[in-house]
Parts: structure tokens; C-alpha cells; sequence
């Protein structure tokens, strides 16, 4: 990892919330909630339309910005020893289909710690997303560990 | 949505339904990298997981923390959960059954806050994900 993107803007852009989007990560996940997928069982539950899974920041990170390749480069790491070490989300709004979502991807920190094999090495990234009303809607922090070469 | 739980209701210590998914198997990893848009070829492709020291394939942590996501929201109605992390301390493989396991540890009064450990294990006991996460709940006099 390069320690010289702490503090960078890894990415700033929109990104449409598509229903089928939705519906394909409760498929993949095997959730059978029908709030994520039936407009009338979600106005039912008080919604106002179908919502997104509490872990849809990431397909709204990794298919509306940077990929996993993209992301690699960005922080100098190598993809081979890259892992996902953390990951956390503050929740401000629910997401609809059909919001307009703004997101930023900042390198909020990048830090290395005395491993049993070698030194690993960790960014943090913060992506924050609003809403078209400029509404905060989710918050989210994914550690990001680029393992000891070997 | 699940049944309303108030403030009032719960206790510390109370657990939250455990949850077991079916066998974790390559078909739902492949749809989980073109849902998540993670196309780590390292969850698809067997000479990526080999060349990177895991012997095959492994599974997205974000398809576990999911899981931990069905089990919250299981419990409780997702406006409600207001913060959630996880730490990934385990590699999962195709194959693999994980149960999703969460209690109170503690309730705040002030703003009617629950924070609550979840974990995600395997078949085996071994230890996938160690996370917690907060939900605001309503009181028994206010509704939703």
C-alpha cells in the first residue's frame, strides 16, 4: 500500500438506486424478506416502497465507483494479498429505488502493524452517501488489510 | 417486517433469534460478486484462491456480514437499526453453514439505544464474524 494516499479522495460520484439491484442482492444473499423485493409487502411493513439490505453500501460502492481492481490500484496494493478486515455502517435514512445518491471515498487513514508473518498493512475508507434532497443516508467505514508478502 | 419490540421489552442479555443459512455453495458466491459488484477473482476463480495461500475459492465477508444483516433485521424492522460493524476473523468456504448468533449487551435510556453482539460461526464453531450493532427502538407507549 502507499502510504501517500491518506487524506486522498479515492472517488466522488452518483449513483441511481435500481429496484432489480436490490432484489438481486436479497437473492444472492438468500434472504427471502419480501421488503426487498414486493412494493406491497414493503408499504405494508410502513415503507413508502421496497428498501435496500442493510449491507447494500457495498454494491453501491463497488458498482457505482472504483471496483475491486480500480480500489487496488488507488491504495498500491496488490489484489492478491488484499482482504477485507472491517467494515461498519451508521444508518441516517433508508434507500429507495429511484434515489439519486451522491458518494465520496476518502482514504481516511492508512497504518501497519507487526503481524506473526510480517507487517500488514491497513487503509481505512470512509464513503459517505447523501440523497437528492442533500440528505445524509449511510455512512460507511470498510478496513481494508493488504496481507504480509511472503 | 417483524413483529414491533419496544424499549421496555428487552433486557440485557436477551438473545435474538439465531439464524442458519443453507450450505454457503460457488453458485450464490458468483451471484454475490455481480450483486455486490466485488469481483475479487479470488471468490470465483480456484488459481486465484490457490495463488493467494487460501487453497480455492473463499467467500465475500460482506456475503457473511449479509447474513448477519438478515438475522438483525429478523429481529428487529431495519429503520430501527441505526449502526453496524464487523470484523472478519475467519475465512468461509463453499460448503460451509453458518448460524448467526446476537445478544443485548446493553441499554442506553437516554435516546432508547440497544447495543447488541452478533456473531457469525461456522459448522465447526469457528468464528467468521465478531460484530455489533445499535438499534433505536420505540417506547411501548409510542408506536413505531
Amino acid at each position: 500500500m502507499d502510504p501517500s494516499v491518506k487524506g486522498k479522495r479515492l472517488a466522488d460520484f452518483t449513483y441511481l438506486v435500481d429496484r432489480s439491484k436490490i432484489k438481486e442482492m436479497a437473492e444472492a444473499l438468500n434472504d427471502p424478506n419480501l421488503i426487498y423485493r414486493d412494493t406491497a409487502s414493503a408499504q405494508e411493513a410502513g415503507y413508502k416502497d421496497i428498501i435496500a439490505p442493510p449491507t447494500f453500501g457495498t454494491s453501491i460502492n463497488l458498482c457505482g465507483g472504483p471496483g475491486f481492481q480500480e480500489l487496488c490500484e488507488g491504495l498500491g496494493a496488490d489484489p492478491l494479498r488484499v482482504l477485507h478486515a472491517e467494515q461498519e455502517y451508521e444508518y441516517l435514512q433508508l434507500i429507495h429505488p429511484g434515489d439519486l445518491l451522491h458518494l465520496t471515498i476518502d482514504v481516511a487513514d492508512i497504518y501497519s502493524k507487526e503481524g506473526r508473518s510480517g507487517v500488514m498493512q491497513f487503509a481505512l475508507l470512509e464513503t459517505t452517501i447523501s440523497n437528492q434532497k442533500g440528505e445524509k443516508v449511510l455512512v460507511g467505514r470498510s478496513t481494508i488489510l493488504e496481507t504480509p508478502l511472503s | 417486517m417483524p413483529p414491533i419490540i419496544s424499549f421496555e421489552d428487552i433486557k440485557v442479555g436477551d438473545r435474538i433469534p439465531p439464524l442458519t443459512k443453507d450450505p454457503i455453495n460457488n453458485v450464490q458466491l458468483v451471484r454475490y460478486a455481480g450483486a455486490s459488484g466485488d469481483f475479487n477473482p479470488l471468490h470465483f476463480d480456484p488459481s486465484i484462491g490457490e495463488a493467494a495461500g487460501f487453497g480455492g475459492v473463499i467467500a465475500h465477508g460482506m456475503l457473511i456480514m449479509g447474513f448477519v444483516g438478515e438475522a438483525i433485521t429478523n429481529w428487529i424492522p431495519n429503520h430501527h437499526l441505526k449502526k453496524f460493524r464487523a470484523r472478519f476473523t475467519g475465512i468461509t468456504r463453499p460448503g460451509d453453514i453458518i448460524t448467526i448468533t446476537g445478544k443485548v449487551i446493553e441499554k442506553k435510556e437516554t435516546d432508547r439505544t440497544i447495543l447488541c453482539s452478533v456473531a457469525a460461526k461456522d459448522q465447526n464453531g469457528e468464528l467468521k464474524i465478531k460484530g455489533a450493532f445499535e438499534a433505536q427502538l420505540p417506547s411501548r407507549n409510542q408506536g413505531i
